[in-house]
């Protein structure tokens, strides 16, 4: 908490360590060889982070792209305190946390030759919110709400750059550090991202063959002296996951794709192979219970407050996850995240309590005073993306909803349907799964539980919730903040707003021969590659 | 014959033109677009830029207007542009047909060779304990699924020998040894279920011609045995065979979706469907032209092998 301890001091100055960065097991880096990495499918938007959220585009495209600030590769725990310079050399907050300054790094180049200075900073960051005189818009643009602070941004001279807020944010840098914030290049238009790319990153793209690789080679201008250690990088497409195990399995590839290793298969992979590296680590992915607080029967509720007593989360972990996930609330809980509600809080919200036959019964009595029994079940149609990890969850719920008089039939829904269907609000209830970006509360109840945000499913909107975010962002003492952060949650919690059933956790796995590539508290934020070396 | 096979292809020409209808209906009635797509991946919906996409890739004109612009483009030799990969959509099919091609031919001259001698020797040796265990590997290979083979055959490699083929398309020319290794396993997982079929079927047509007088007259004459079974025999009972081969192959060009998939294989199936889940209409679209003109064109092919086989068939004109 000492970060936030800061507070009332107007310039804080952190200065950057990526040039400094310890390398991880005390072992000396050596540099050369390629890295064999694996994806899921091929580039979804190319290299184009700022227009896409999946980690399919993230994780490939980070090596080429810096940002201003990056969560320290070689840390486990993405914090205020282990935010490293990137292209920002150095940063100062002024004017309480009004202002944000950073100071950027000299001599930087794009991949092309052309120089980096403070006017690709302002290009990249005006698109993005979306600013009314921005050079470029995105085509789409699924994080401008993370900028509805940002008042202004001023380049004052090639190598400064000021955003000005609204109002305080201390918070606004953990965005900026987020493998979802890159700079592009303002030469560049930014459709050119969706072919090819122009970064100032460690690794510069030699070939995209589609549909099958992405060939990356050292970048020997690279602004950080030594790095990167690898001469390349290859990230082969592979589409089915028992080839891709058994690519991993055969040292074909040197580490799994993130987010997508088991409990089960990592405990399979490491019976096979036994000096494979597994590193259990949050996907910052939650399993949720969306209900549709405008339509009925969900806009009553006592009925959404039953469905979540009614659901046994400990035993979903154990049923559909095989105890490869923890419970939590809005917020992932330690050691997986830093602002997530401790299990003895959750004790007493609905859906926590020991046993799972008195919140069954708690539940059944709610049901009957909003009028459904036994006798007379509430029957309701339970939406879910058509993709398995979805569809297990849904028929667990469905199985633990039938017991309190609820019942559901499952619908599944086409995944080039799924989010214009939840986002129209077309639904009683679904089965869903959340990815967030950065652990920090005002990425996810900003656009998870803020009125009025595409990505509030349930369109749940609470004026008192709305205030208590608002006042979470700007507090500047860490230890109120987070006070207010678990106030929130429990509320949510209590109003069911979107119960959340489990935080799911990724068993990375890896070749021992590759060095500090290490998982951090979310998948998004660690594919820049910079520090990792080959013991090969 | 010219007139034949000028009439086939003048029928050949309106059945592709009847195929672009229903490929170009059947895309439009699976329910979302590349837009539904795109904005599926950033985790949200704005209709007005959704909107502001649609017109980008003119998927918001009338239908009849978006079937004329690719029959437009299919005469003049432009296919169009990938709405995924903002690229020609030839540019980024090209690399995909050799490697599937190549596949489907190689699984052909392995279900051949493996296929036909044994029902042969299955047919000459009938009832005895040889035909027997043919006919439990020709029905183990119609049981079971070449995806299945092949996940098999993956897994016992790398539990086994801890290697797998390489995962990336390896030319001829960069290393023939891997590229051979590369597609004959595939080959062999989907040339298997053909080879069962087409010993099955040399076997069937084989023992009706075995039955026939002529085929007894040989033998009664004192013919040399192989002679009978090969020249005589064989070359009678081959009109079925052609045809299974036939529609074997041109089933594999668009039927090795799964096995592509498992081997990691770069071909024209295991991209279809990636195109297909993208609703990448200008890559689906031309895709299964494709593989309707192949179909066509492999049956134009087998038509004609009757006439080389059967001195009997006439054809008409």
């Amino acid at each position: 908490m000492k970060r936030f301890r800061m507070a009332g001091v107007l310039v804080a100055v952190v200065l950057a360590a990526a040039a400094s960065a310890t390398p991880a097991l005390g072992q000396s880096p050596k540099s050369g060889g390629t890295l064999t990495l694996v994806l899921r499918e091929d580039l979804a938007q190319g290299f184009a982070i700022h227009e896409t959220a999946t980690i399919s585009v993230v994780w490939p495209a980070m090596p080429c792209l810096n940002n201003l600030v990056l969560f320290d590769p070689l840390k486990k725990v993405e914090s205020l305190d282990t935010i490293i310079g990137e292209l920002a050399e150095k940063w100062s907050w002024q004017d309480n946390y009004r202002n944000l300054v950073f100071f950027l790094r000299k001599g930087v180049k794009w991949h092309d030759g052309q120089p980096f200075t403070s006017k690709d900073v302002k290009f990249t960051f005006d698109m993005v919110r979306g600013a009314p005189d921005a050079q470029a818009r995105l085509r789409i643009n699924p994080r401008k709400d993370w900028y509805a602070n940002v008042e202004a941004i001023e380049a004052p001279d090639p190598h400064t750059v000021v955003f000005r807020l609204k109002k305080p944010q201390p918070s606004l840098l953990l965005m900026l550090a987020s493998g979802y914030t890159p700079v592009y290049a303002a030469h560049v238009p930014p459709a050119n991202y969706r072919t090819g790319c122009v970064g100032t990153g460690p690794f510069k793209v030699k070939e995209w063959r589609k549909g099958e690789f992405v060939d990356y080679v050292k970048n020997p201008d690279y602004f950080v002296k030594g790095r990167p250690y690898l001469d390349g990088l290859r990230y082969i497409v592979i589409v089915e996951r028992g080839t891709r195990n058994a690519a991993l399995q055969a040292g074909k590839v040197d580490a799994a794709f993130p987010g997508e290793t088991t409990k089960t298969a990592a405990e399979q992979l490491k019976k096979a192979v036994p000096q494979l590296v597994v590193t259990p680590f949050s996907q910052n992915v939650n399993d949720n219970i969306m209900m549709n607080v405008k339509k009925p029967p969900f806009d009553n509720p006592k009925v959404r407050l039953a469905v979540s007593h009614a659901i046994d989360r400990r035993a979903l972990i154990a049923a559909v996850h095989q105890g490869g996930a923890v419970v939590g609330a809005s917020l992932a809980p330690k050691p997986w995240g830093f602002w997530g509600l401790p299990e003895k809080e959750l004790l007493g919200l609905p859906g926590y309590a020991a046993k799972p036959a008195d919140e069954k019964a708690r539940a059944r009595k709610v049901m009957a005073e909003a009028g459904f029994t036994p006798e007379k079940p509430l029957r309701v149609e339970m939406v879910t993306r058509a993709i398995a990890i979805y569809v297990d969850m849904a028929s667990f719920v469905i199985n633990e909803l039938k017991q309190i008089g609820l019942e559901a039939t499952l619908k599944q829904i086409e995944t080039a349907q799924w989010h214009a269907m939840a986002t129209r609000g077309d639904y009683q209830i679904g089965a869903n799964l959340t990815g967030i970006g950065p652990d920090d509360p005002d990425a996810n109840f900003l656009e998870n539980y803020g009125c009025g945000s595409p990505r509030n499913y349930s369109q749940y909107c609470s004026e008192e919730v709305m205030k208590m975010i608002d006042r979470q962002s700007q507090e500047l003492d860490g230890k109120k903040r987070l006070e207010l952060v678990y106030a929130i949650q429990k509320k949510l919690e209590a109003d069911a707003a979107r119960p959340i059933l489990a935080w799911r956790i990724d068993y990375f796995t890896h070749w021992p021969h590759v060095k500090n590539l290490v998982p951090h508290q979310s998948i998004y934020n660690f594919g820049r590659m910079q520090e990792v070396w080959s013991d090969k | 014959m010219k007139t034949y096979v000028a009439q086939r292809l003048a029928i050949a020409l309106l059945t592709l033109l009847g195929m672009s209808v229903v490929i170009f209906v059947l895309l439009r009635l699976a329910p979302g677009d590349i837009v539904d797509i795109l904005f599926s991946s950033a985790g949200y919906v704005n209709e007005s830029e959704k909107q502001a996409i649609m017109t980008e890739l003119g998927i918001d004109r009338p239908y009849a207007v978006q079937y004329l612009e690719w029959l437009r483009q299919i005469v003049t030799g432009d296919l169009g542009k990938s709405y995924r990969y903002d690229l020609p959509a030839w540019q980024v099919i090209r690399p995909l047909l050799p490697v599937t091609i190549e596949l489907a031919a190689l699984a052909i001259c392995f279900s051949v060779l493996f296929g036909v001698p044994t029902g042969v020797i299955s047919a000459v040796r009938q009832d005895t304990a040889l035909d027997y265990v043919l006919r439990v590997i020709s029905l183990a290979g119609l049981s079971m699924p070449a995806f299945w083979l092949g996940m098999v055959i993956i897994l016992g490699l790398v539990t086994w020998l801890g290697w797998i083929p390489p995962l990336t398309y390896v030319t001829p020319m960069e290393d023939f040894r891997l590229h051979a290794v590369q597609f004959l396993l595939p080959a062999l997982a989907v040339g298997y279920r053909s080879s069962a079929l087409i010993m099955r079927i040399t076997r069937s047509a084989l023992l009706e011609v075995l039955r026939e007088d002529y085929i007894r007259t040989a033998w009664a004459k004192g013919q040399n045995g192989r002679v009978v079974i090969w020249r005589h025999a064989l070359k009678n009972a081959m009109l079925p065979v052609i045809t299974v081969i036939g529609i074997e192959f041109a089933f594999l060009i668009g039927g090795l979706v799964v096995t592509e998939t498992v081997f990691n294989l770069p071909g024209v199936a295991r991209f279809l469907v990636q195109a297909i889940l993208w609703r990448d209409y200008p890559i689906v679209q031309n895709l299964v032209m494709f593989i309707a003109i192949v179909v066509i064109l492999s049956n134009l092919l087998v038509d004609m092998l009757y006439g080389v086989l059967d001195p009997r068939v006439r054809y008409g004109g």
